[in-house]
């Protein structure tokens, strides 16, 4: 079978695993699905550009897409005149005084050798440390003490939240510039455990300055890109073609703005697909693929390798960060305490694994299908415990065991078909070419 | 990208999440090799031996080169004549298509480097041939491994052989001297009271005293009766103590006698030992 | 007096828990670099295996405690503990044999492994999740203390109390003897130096004669047995969690990059660094800063450098400092 052909077939399987769970489930479970696959496929398609193109072992997933729920935060919402007023100002200039330390350190570092250097560096940063501290807490309980129940943070922009995605990115290449800075540009090498630790931090931060985005209170009722299923249902035009398609207004406006989403999400999929396909076959990408394939090789042709890793390495987090403002827009809260790196990193591993490394397409297919999966395992490990239990008599614990544990089939699933996927497709289903 | 999916060099420079120095030894094809053993045959011989590594071309063509009982055999050759890859050859390292390898009349040309180690070959490579956290007492005993009998003589055969190892004992071996080093090394493959003593370039990167040193070592080692086979860089002296010498080009056997022939022939003087 | 008592309080909420915890990350630590120094690479499911192997641990624990069997003021954990470390083991050699083994015979590049340790990581943490659920599990039982604060104030007529709880002296005192006896079996038995020697040079090691499969399954031995005494550890002084073991992970490796990977001394080290890092940086100092410091200059603030929701930064940032300045860790890695 042919490339080409077995890629038309892969793809119409998926076409048809969504179809099927229209028809069987409804069409609003199908259309969750596939909006959240979209998401899933532009989070593989950064990944893919990190690990695929460049070899570069990113399992900060999660912060990346956290950065970028946090942009829709930042940009949508109305910002918090009460609470800018008790302390917005002190906030920002406590966050001034912080980046002024770090940046007194460095340059510290720099103009000064030997002990006066440890001296001073340590010296500018207890000093700076604790100017921040005084100048930022105090802010920060002001900003804080607003209306802790409603609001208590310092909001956002108030503009259009679709604003929010570039800027999703932009926040995930900021910080992945200031990871690869310190990861890449020390020894290509930490970079597994730093991005797995910078990941842990970023939610940490999500979780614990409220006065940013409400920690664990969450933001919720984000702005929308599309129409509220309400003001459909009250829209009087509406209800007519929908009634004219033979649908009640209830369902109609559900799948419609379902189906705005979809719209949205998959003209960016288009574009960053087409980007990263045009990268792949410019010489930037042959480049790329040299250098991971040897990278001393390169090195010896004049090549800068960090600066090149570095590249990457902001462009494919930045993706990441728009598909985490995508994710954020579509479930319209900010809910830090959801970003599990399972779910957030290891899950995009698989996609992008299973899919085929290296490979565009094979990111995207890899994307949706094993968000397919992720979502369907567990109503068929219900169904398969069912039937596996069926035998046995009522009331049994191992009968009650074997429900209970169909809520735990996801990780197990995920886990078995990334080893077999290794252990007997190691190029994915579309490998690269 | 490489044949083998698992092998490709993707994502492999994050050096934290894995330790280098894993094994290189490869899988060699050992179908070949059947010949009998002949009478009068050398202590150790690799017989008009044809081969290369993996599914490489052939480096070697009809080499032989054989050690005998208390003698010391080099092979000495320009740089890519396949010095080490002859001896890697008689260790079992890379694919014999032809020919055969024999110790003591027994063909052992389809056996790995480790069952060769069992059947009395001591073998020091050129690199990375000492233990280098262990100390030099438990680099003599992981020579000893495969020996379930007690060891505490050859030790103390060894401590005699390489004095200044002894004073060392409880040292890491990696932070001794390059020319220490070697001796280890030796030590260490003399642990299994080897039937034949295989070096490669024993010599390599010492410095002119201590690789006297090492040589006078060396036929101190031989004079126990352990035939020693020995590749070189430096001809001309490693020519002056051999018994036997092969002078390899382009893997075939260019020159073959005792070494105060090699040393008297004018061809060889003039094409590789500068006058 | 004032003094005694910031000691005292010092030693109560710093040093007490500092030597617990950093004695947990330190055998979890060793795991992690054994498996680096000998298999070569970083595994991803050292949490999972410590949280199986502390689910193993509570359920054995349960079945000795149906029966009516205890271990007097000590918790009964400790006796379920060997058949925990034994499931464990099972499970290890059994899952090296059905995947990693493949791979290693590929001579697969480490960072194969790497992702496949993440695919075991992912079952493992389903496998317990299965067995045992989700839920928080607390399974110590015994004397909660050794020493209330209470009674060592009237012991001694301090302001400050000293808690040892016995949770906290059974975490030192095992991991003193766990360690004694894994320097023991590295530096003194012949399978100890032949698993040294082969972590050193792969290659000398098979020349050598030292059975490759053999190392490779003590390894797996002996690191199923440290990952379940740590996560038996760590669940008996704070409790088990399987979410809660996964994110172990970066404290952990964090302790055996600090130390220097591959190195056994720099795992244990590094342990108690991470570990008194973060107890010193996220510790409120207000308490023992009264003490020493005069009526007027007493804070008013709680003198915490950071909440102790950013533990992990304090892991990392550590790490960072140390890659930076010594990228080997503080202990030349590599050499177990």
């Amino acid at each position: 079978m042919n490339p080409a052909l077995k890629n038309t077939a892969l793809f119409s399987f998926l076409g048809v695993l969504i179809l099927g769970t229209g028809i069987v489930q409804g069409w609003n479970t199908a259309l969750l699905i596939v909006n959240m696959g979209l998401i899933s496929a532009i989070m593989a398609l950064g990944v893919n550009l990190q690990w695929g193109f460049a070899g570069l072992f990113n399992i900060g997933v999660m912060g990346f897409v956290a950065l970028g729920g946090l942009a829709t935060v930042l940009v949508s919402m109305p910002p918090v005149g009460e609470a800018w007023a008790a302390g917005g100002l002190q906030v920002i200039l406590g966050l001034i005084a912080g980046t002024a330390t770090i940046a007194a350190a460095i340059f510290a570092q720099k103009r000064f050798a030997g002990r006066t250097r440890t001296l001073v560096t340590l010296g500018v940063l207890i000093a700076g440390f604790f100017i921040y501290r005084a100048v930022f807490d105090a802010g920060v309980d002001a900003v804080e003490a607003v209306n802790p129940a409603a609001t208590g943070y310092l909001g956002g922009l108030n503009l259009p939240v679709l604003f929010a995605w570039p800027v999703g990115g932009l926040l995930a290449a900021g910080a992945a510039w200031i990871i690869g800075k310190t990861a890449l540009g020390l020894r290509s090498d930490y970079l597994a455990i730093a991005t797995l630790g910078i990941a842990e931090i970023i939610i940490a931060v999500l979780k614990n300055e409220d006065w940013l985005a409400r920690g664990v209170k969450n933001v919720i009722g984000l702005p929308r890109p599309v129409p509220y299923e309400v003001d459909l249902q009250n829209d009087a035009g509406f209800v007519e073609r929908a009634a004219s398609l033979g649908l009640d207004p209830v369902t109609a406006s559900t799948l419609y703005t379902k189906i705005g989403y979809g719209v949205l999400f998959m003209i960016v999929l288009l574009i960053l697909l087409w980007l990263a396909q045009k990268a792949l076959n410019s010489p930037w990408g042959r480049m790329m693929r040299a250098i991971r394939d040897n990278e001393v090789a390169a090195e010896a042709m004049g090549k800068d390798v960090t600066a090149r890793h570095l590249q990457i390495f902001i462009l494919g987090s930045a993706i990441c960060g728009i598909a985490g403002a995508m994710m954020t827009t579509l479930d319209g809260q900010l809910t830090p305490g959801t970003y599990q790196p399972l779910r957030f990193t290891f899950l995009v591993w698989v996609m992008v694994i299973v899919g085929g490394s290296g490979n565009n397409f094979g990111a995207v297919l890899g994307g949706m299908l094993i968000w397919w999966l992720w979502v369907m395992v567990e109503p068929l490990g219900l169904g398969l415990m069912n039937i596996l239990a069926s035998g046995l008599p009522e009331g049994s614990s191992l009968r009650d065991t074997l429900i209970d544990g169909a809520a735990h089939m996801r990780l197990l699933t995920m886990g078995l078909i990334l080893l077999l996927v290794l252990r007997f497709s190691p190029r994915g289903l579309i490998p690269e070419r | 990208m490489s044949d083998n999916p698992y092998q490709n060099d993707r994502g492999n420079k994050d050096r934290s999440i894995t330790n280098k120095g894993g094994s290189t030894i490869q899988e060699v094809d050992r179908r070949f090799g059947n010949s009998k053993a002949k009478q009068g045959d050398p202590f150790l011989i690799g017989d008009a031996m044809t081969g290369g590594y993996g599914k490489g071309p052939d480096i070697l063509h009809s080499c032989t080169i054989a050690a005998e009982k208390g003698e010391i055999a080099v092979i000495v050759g320009p740089n890519g004549a396949g010095k080490s890859t002859a001896m890697k050859a008689v260790f079992g390292m890379l694919n014999v298509n032809e020919g055969a390898v024999r110790l003591d009349g027994e063909d052992i040309t389809h056996l790995t480097p480790q069952q060769r180690v069992v059947k009395g070959m001591g073998f020091v490579p050129q690199t990375s041939n000492i233990f280098t956290s262990m100390t030099v007492e438990e680099n003599l005993e992981m020579g000893a491994f495969i020996r379930r009998d007690d060891f505490r003589d050859t030790m103390t055969q060894i401590y005699d052989l390489f004095p200044i190892l002894k004073d060392k004992r409880n040292q890491a071996a990696g932070e001794l001297s390059g020319g220490q080093r070697q001796q280890v090394a030796v030590g260490r493959a003399l642990m299994t009271q080897p039937k034949v003593l295989m070096l490669d370039e024993p010599t390599a990167g010492v410095s002119p005293i201590v690789m006297d040193e090492l040589f006078d070592r060396i036929i101190e080692v031989a004079r126990t009766g352990i035939p020693i086979l020995m590749v070189e860089q430096n001809a001309r002296q490693a020519l002056e103590i051999a018994d036997k010498a092969y002078v390899l080009v382009q893997g075939r056997n260019a020159h073959t006698g005792t070494g105060k022939e090699l040393l008297a022939d004018p061809e060889v003087r003039r094409s590789f030992l500068g006058g | 007096m004032d003094i005694l008592n910031a000691l005292v309080a010092l030693a109560n909420f710093v040093i007490v828990p500092g030597l617990a915890y950093g004695a947990q990350l330190a055998i979890g630590a060793l795991g992690v670099t054994l498996i680096y120094g000998i298999l070569r690479f970083s595994n991803f499911a050292h949490g999972d295996t410590m949280a199986f192997g502390t689910a193993m641990t509570i359920i054995a624990t349960n079945l000795l405690l149906a029966v009516g069997i205890t271990f007097g003021p000590l918790p009964t954990a400790l006796l379920a503990l060997p058949f925990g470390i034994g499931l464990t083991i099972l499970l290890v050699l059994f899952i090296d044999w059905l995947v990693y083994k493949f791979y290693r015979d590929q001579k697969a590049k480490p960072v194969i492994l790497v992702i496949v340790s993440m695919g075991v990581m992912f079952v493992m943490n389903g496998v317990v999740r299965f067995i045992i659920g989700v839920n928080d599990i607390r399974f110590a039982d015994g004397e909660r203390f050794i020493i209330t604060a209470r009674d060592f104030k009237t012991m001694t007529g301090l302001n400050e109390g000293l808690a040892i709880k016995t949770t906290q002296a059974i975490t030192v005192v095992v991991a003193v003897v766990v360690v004694a006896i894994l320097f023991w079996f590295l530096n003194k038995t012949r399978t100890g130096k032949s698993m040294r020697a082969f972590s050193d040079n792969e290659d000398l090691a098979l020349l050598s004669g030292i059975n490759p499969d053999w190392v490779v399954k003590v390894t797996w031995m002996i690191v199923a047995a440290l990952a379940t005494t740590a996560g038996v550890l760590y669940g008996l002084d704070k409790s088990f969690k399987a979410f809660t073991y996964f994110q172990l992970l970066l404290p952990i490796f964090a302790s055996a990059i600090v130390g220097g990977l591959g190195n056994p001394i720099g795992a244990i080290a590094g342990g108690f660094v991470i570990a008194f890092s973060e107890v010193t940086i996220t510790y409120a100092w207000k308490k023992v800063l009264v003490y020493l410091m005069p009526e007027s200059l007493e804070p008013d603030g709680l003198v915490q450098l950071l909440s102790t929701d950013y533990k992990f930064a304090v892991s990392f940032a550590i790490l960072i400092i140390v890659l930076l300045f010594k990228p080997t860790g503080l202990f030349k890695g590599q050499s177990v």
